[in-house]
């Protein structure tokens, strides 16, 4: 069992969380034990099973403080799995959490959904999908968030010390387009099948649109959106180019994703034409496997794809980590619950 | 959107071209600058970049409901 704090009000209780340091910094639902007992059901899992361990502070996080988090950060039940499926992602060793949550970068999870749960949670993959204004997407970045400030004890300027941080630092999740990618999806790409909800976590910094404009009376077109990504990529200054060995992501808009399948690209060899041309100016390659550039399909219908350059650094180079939601154990959330 | 609403508001015969999926924030557009019946017309999306003969093909299919539009029919 957590320890209880007490409060007068509830404005009091938000008062009192932001004077310890428990927020981001922004007004946070009040984690009554109640309203963690219900995300804990949500869960299927005993209060007090620990999930592992999160760092800088080393801090043991088990169903119930995860559940706080979740609470505090406006989630609703039915986003318990996604949380909880992220969260364990972000603490297997080859995602570096201790070293990530520690550096002066800025780098923070990506947290990329794909599944049934897209439509089952209202997970957004379209126009503004990182930004504000979609709850799931929001309260389920920021629940991990919170999570690793108060489990994993990252605080800015003393453990957390990243040199400037972020808006993404706050929340950053978004599910894939699956319904309009050409392509098949990032989860089936990494060896699971449609029929299940998975959550892949990356270290990122924020998103640098690539503008293309797509033009079909032009052979070369959909190359120079493809070196568009790598040349971001592979910019001086980027950590990918400075250090190399690590991983990035691509978002593409399923409009130039689509621009991309006419032109014959599959996922593989869209991320063969970028690591073969993502070099720095001295010629060393800035990634070295194809299965380091992430693709995923989502944003609204425009101009301008994303890449998002990673840290690199830590001992395993700050590898993405994939998660399939465990079914059968939330048997209080309809769309988790095994037919 | 805007220049359609520019132009209208200097008095001169307009008509917004809007792509599908722009639409929503066509009309959103129009109503908070207070001319909500401006007339306009939707095209596929995309229809930048689709190449010359495509963009010939859009312009044949919608060029009688522009002049409609703009004739206020």
């Amino acid at each position: 069992m957590s320890d209880l704090l007490a409060a007068d009000s509830e404005i009091a209780a938000i008062e009192q969380l932001h004077e310890l340091g428990c927020t981001d910094g922004l007004p946070v639902i009040v984690p009554t034990p109640e309203r963690v007992e219900r995300m804990v059901l949500a869960t299927g899992l005993d209060a007090g099973m620990v999930l592992g361990e999160m760092g800088p502070l080393l801090g043991v996080c088990t169903v119930e403080k995860l559940a706080a988090a979740a609470v505090m950060a406006g989630c609703i039940p039915d986003y318990m799995p996604i949380v909880l499926a992220a969260t364990q992602a972000v603490m297997e060793p080859e995602f570096d959490l201790t070293e990530m949550q520690a550096t002066t970068f800025g780098t923070t999870p990506l947290i990329i959904v794909n599944g049934p749960a897209i439509s089952a949670c209202g997970i957004a993959s379209g126009f503004g999908a990182l930004g504000p204004g979609h709850r799931a997407n929001a309260s389920i970045g920021r629940a991990l968030r919170l999570a690793m400030t108060n489990i994993g004890g990252a605080r800015p300027g003393s453990s957390d010390m990243t040199l400037l941080g972020h808006g993404a630092k706050f929340t950053q999740c978004l599910a894939e387009d699956e319904q309009n990618s050409p392509f098949e999806s990032l989860a089936v790409s990494r060896g699971f099948d449609t029929s299940q909800t998975v959550v892949t976590v990356i270290g990122t910094e924020a998103p640098h649109s690539v503008m293309h404009f797509a033009d079909a009376d032009d052979p070369d077109s959909p190359i120079r959106l493809l070196n568009g990504f790598a040349d971001m990529l592979a910019a001086p200054g980027t950590n990918n180019a400075a250090l190399g060995g690590g991983q990035a992501v691509v978002v593409i808009t399923p409009e130039q994703a689509g621009e991309l399948a006419v032109a014959g690209y599959t996922r593989s060899s869209i991320a063969d034409h970028i690591v073969d041309r993502a070099k720095t100016r001295s010629g060393r390659a800035a990634f070295q496997s194809p299965d380091d550039v992430l693709i995923v399909a989502a944003g609204g219908a425009g101009l301008y794809s994303f890449v998002f350059p990673t840290w690199c650094a830590g001992a395993h180079n700050n590898r993405s980590v994939s998660k399939a939601v465990e079914l059968d154990q939330s048997c209080e959330i309809p769309w988790a619950s095994a037919s | 959107m805007r220049d359609g609403l520019n132009a209208a508001a200097k008095g001169v015969p307009a008509v917004a071209l809007v792509t599908e999926d722009f639409w929503p924030q066509g009309n959103f557009v129009a109503t908070s600058f207070g001319m909500p019946d401006i007339p306009r017309v939707q095209l596929p999306h995309p229809t930048a970049g689709t190449g010359a003969e495509s963009m010939r093909l859009i312009a044949d299919k919608v060029v009688a409901e522009v002049i409609a539009a703009l004739e206020g029919s």
